[in-house]
């Protein structure tokens, strides 16, 4: 009966982990997403709106890969993935050190 | 009237779609034949290309894309629906 | 299909198109009743200037759209008096579904002028007439906007609170219309091979129809409404690096058309002819293809006038328009085409709003939107009756059936009556009584919360039909209504040839019937309560002795 109730809690905080990592850690990849953008060779209005435009499709897919996978810890695995190049990048933009194209 | 028309070939693709596949050619002609379901599946697809084709030549590509995209979904809803009371019609 | 086992401790072989469909029922059923409101709202928005048309019944029918270049030199002209010293005037041209000119100006910053309450206003408003260029007197009222407002920012919410709510459930849409095409991957395929079942088969059948044919517009809808309000939702872009005043001008000039502003000099000067700034708008355009006039700094030497373009000709809202410097009168720029990205947005932005619809499109729209209105409608039901059937006693629900039930109830049948209060509120409220606009608004929700009670009052299945019947008595009575407290009532209107009229008058009617319909399917639906007592005993059991939460498992009958 224990091992039940255990299970039982284990499964609860499984799928809060899921949920906080589908609506919050997925927005994080869009936003992250939408700042790297700027890195590319492209206007840089143009690459803000391209950013915004496409992040609400990285945002989606990231919720939905994130109860796609196997486990509550391979979604926040793969978010990290996913968000560490992105990160990375978006740093290197916003500290100036990557200009990407024209004002 | 260009409306109506675009409107009639797309709601005649859909229905000749529809009546290609397996369930529906069970219920009207009461056998599956790979030669009319060939032909239906050709004239539905026709029909919907050239109702796409006139609408983009009458109004230009914007307006007749958002037009296409209106009247296909109409269409489809249409024939769905009819398809639904044909289909209670004959479970009577 | 094997049934889900209830005491599993991790979900193996649960299979993609399971978590998918339990993804996209939970996605669904958190926010249903609010994206219910939305889709409804926003269906009927499609004709919100039909509705204002209608609501404003003391201002005359409008047969002639006058020149609209008069129209913008008569109006300018009326407010040099009415709004000396502001530093933006506003001017809307009138279209046919809008035959008024709505006027917008910005408050000096030193005026403090303002309600009741000292709030400063941030700018005033006034509707013309554009026959005679005299201000109107209508009845206060937001007309159709109302349900606009309500649509994307739940008005009178605060703006900001109310946008993000909208902007998360039109999120949780998006997950649900992703989710739900993966659960049913053969969805177009199987789409002419339906099976109409009966009970929980043809709820479930309903919903999947709605839901394929209107797939394409759906994810549009759903996507395109997100982008409206991007720049809120990620700014995260435009913080990084758009900072120098510069640089945001030029992001601006990609989105909006309105041109940036200017110091005014403190110089005064006359405005130069806006009659002939808008006569070269309307030569490049057309002549029913300007939509406003934006005057910046009026009588002063640095005035500046944007002539901005339409919307009913092109499917895109990006900015264009023609520059002129106030007091000469020249030309000083010609804004007409944008970034790649500036004109996806734009043409996206377009997609959402419909703007650019004739009388054939608008239909369409209206027609595909409200079959995802029911779409969204029958997914909420749907999860009751198939929960229903779940039951161990059907009588005696567990609280969380319960709730969901009497918020269905509120949120689909309550929401008519609740819609059409508020029109009988525009015809019964007096037309000159303070704050009429904001009474309109509470009747709303007044009637929606009284709805919500009675709801909670009835048995569920009562509550259903009354709700819709009396959604049906309301609908029917409005023309009633309308013919008794106005001069408008629809045998005037067809002699008039006010076909808008005419239209709002009969589509309430059909609105009337189609609620009557599903007043009486729902009277004749006699829900499936069999479950063999065995397995009721087992849910029983079940339920009692794990801490998992019943998750909401639709079971896909059809492989």
């Amino acid at each position: 009966m224990a091992q039940v109730r255990r299970a039982a809690r284990l499964n609860v905080s499984a799928l809060v982990s899921r949920i906080v990592a589908a609506i919050g850690g997925g927005y994080v990849v869009a936003a992250l997403a939408s700042v790297a953008v700027l890195a590319l060779p492209m206007d840089k209005s143009q690459a803000v709106i391209t950013g915004m435009l496409a992040s609400f499709a990285i945002y989606a897919g990231a919720v939905v890969w994130v109860f796609a996978v196997r486990s509550a810890w391979r979604a926040w695995a793969g978010l990290l993935v996913v968000a560490a190049p992105l990160a990375l990048v978006a740093w290197a933009v916003s500290s100036g050190l990557v200009t990407g194209g024209a004002a | 009237m260009m409306h109506l028309y675009t409107f009639a070939i797309c709601l005649v693709g859909f229905a000749a779609l529809a009546m290609a596949t397996e369930r529906q050619q069970e219920a009207l002609f009461h056998g599956v034949s790979r030669v009319r379901t060939r032909q239906y599946r050709r004239i539905g697809w026709t029909a919907l290309v050239v109702a796409l084709g006139v609408s983009v030549v009458n109004q230009g590509w914007g307006f007749g894309l958002v037009t296409y995209s209106g009247q296909t979904s109409m269409a489809a809803g249409l024939v769905y629906l009819a398809l639904i009371v044909a289909e209670r019609r004959r479970s009577r | 299909m094997t049934p889900a086992n209830t005491t599993s401790v991790k979900p193996q072989g649960r299979g993609i198109r399971q978590t998918m469909s339990d993804l996209h029922t939970w996605a669904g059923l958190l926010v249903g009743w609010l994206l219910y409101a939305m889709f409804l709202t926003g269906t009927v928005s499609y004709f919100k200037d039909e509705l204002s048309q209608w609501m404003r019944p003391d201002v005359p029918h409008q047969r002639v759209l006058p020149d609209a270049a008069v129209v913008a030199q008569n109006v300018s002209h009326q407010l040099t008096t009415l709004a000396a010293g502001s530093p933006q005037w506003s001017v809307y041209l009138p279209t046919e579904r809008n035959p008024v000119v709505n006027v917008f100006w910005r408050n000096a910053p030193t005026d403090v002028k303002g309600d009741k309450g000292g709030n400063r206003r941030g700018f005033e408003e006034a509707t013309f007439d554009p026959a005679t260029g005299q201000r109107l007197k209508a009845r206060e009222t937001l007309g159709g906007e109302f349900f606009y407002r309500f649509h994307f920012q739940f008005h009178p919410l605060p703006v900001l609170w109310g946008r993000w709510l909208a902007g998360f459930c039109a999120m949780f849409m998006l997950v649900a219309i992703i989710s739900g095409v993966i659960t049913h991957k053969k969805i177009f395929i199987d789409f002419f091979t339906f099976r109409w079942g009966k009970g929980q088969r043809s709820w479930l059948d309903a919903h999947n129809a709605l839901s394929v044919f209107g797939l394409p517009f759906h994810l549009m809808i759903t996507y395109t409404g997100l982008v409206t309000l991007m720049a809120m939702y990620m700014p995260w872009g435009a913080q990084v690096a758009i900072k120098t005043p510069a640089e945001r001008a030029q992001m601006s000039a990609q989105l909006s058309a309105f041109p940036p502003p200017i110091k005014a000099t403190g110089d005064k000067a006359p405005l130069a002819s806006i009659d002939a700034m808008v006569r070269q708008a309307q030569a490049r355009w057309g002549a029913n293809d300007v939509g406003r006039v934006s005057i910046t700094n009026p009588g002063d030497a640095a005035a500046r006038v944007a002539v901005t373009r339409g919307e009913a000709t092109r499917v895109s809202m990006s900015p264009q328009y023609l520059l002129f410097n106030g007091t000469t009168g020249e030309l000083l720029d010609v804004k007409d085409n944008v970034g790649a990205a500036a004109e996806t947005r734009g043409v996206m932005y377009a997609l959402h709003l419909g703007r650019f619809s004739d009388l054939h499109l608008r239909w369409l729209y209206f027609l595909v939107s409200l079959g995802g209105t029911a779409m969204v409608g029958t997914g909420l039901v749907m999860w009751t009756v198939k929960r229903r059937s779940q039951l161990p006693d059907p009588a005696r629900p567990h609280f969380g059936f319960h709730v969901v039930e009497r918020l269905n109830i509120a949120a689909i049948a309550g929401l008519s009556v609740a819609m059409t209060a508020f029109l009988w509120g525009n015809r019964l409220i007096p037309a000159d009584a303070a704050g009429r606009s904001a009474t309109e608004v509470d009747l709303f929700y007044g009637a929606w919360a009284a709805t919500l009670l009675y709801a909670l009052g009835r048995p569920a299945r009562r509550a259903w039909i009354e709700l819709l019947w009396i959604a049906t008595a309301l609908l029917t009575l409005l023309p009633l209504l309308n013919a008794l407290t106005t001069s408008r009532g629809l045998w005037h209107s067809v002699a008039a040839g006010d076909w808008v009229y005419v239209g709002v008058d009969l589509m309430v009617w059909a609105l009337a019937a189609l609620h009557a319909w599903l007043a009486i399917r729902t009277a004749r639906h006699k829900p499936k309560l069999k479950t063999k007592p065995v397995r009721a005993a087992q849910v029983a059991a079940a339920a009692q002795t794990s801490d998992t939460p019943v998750n909401a498992r639709l079971n896909e009958d059809r492989a």
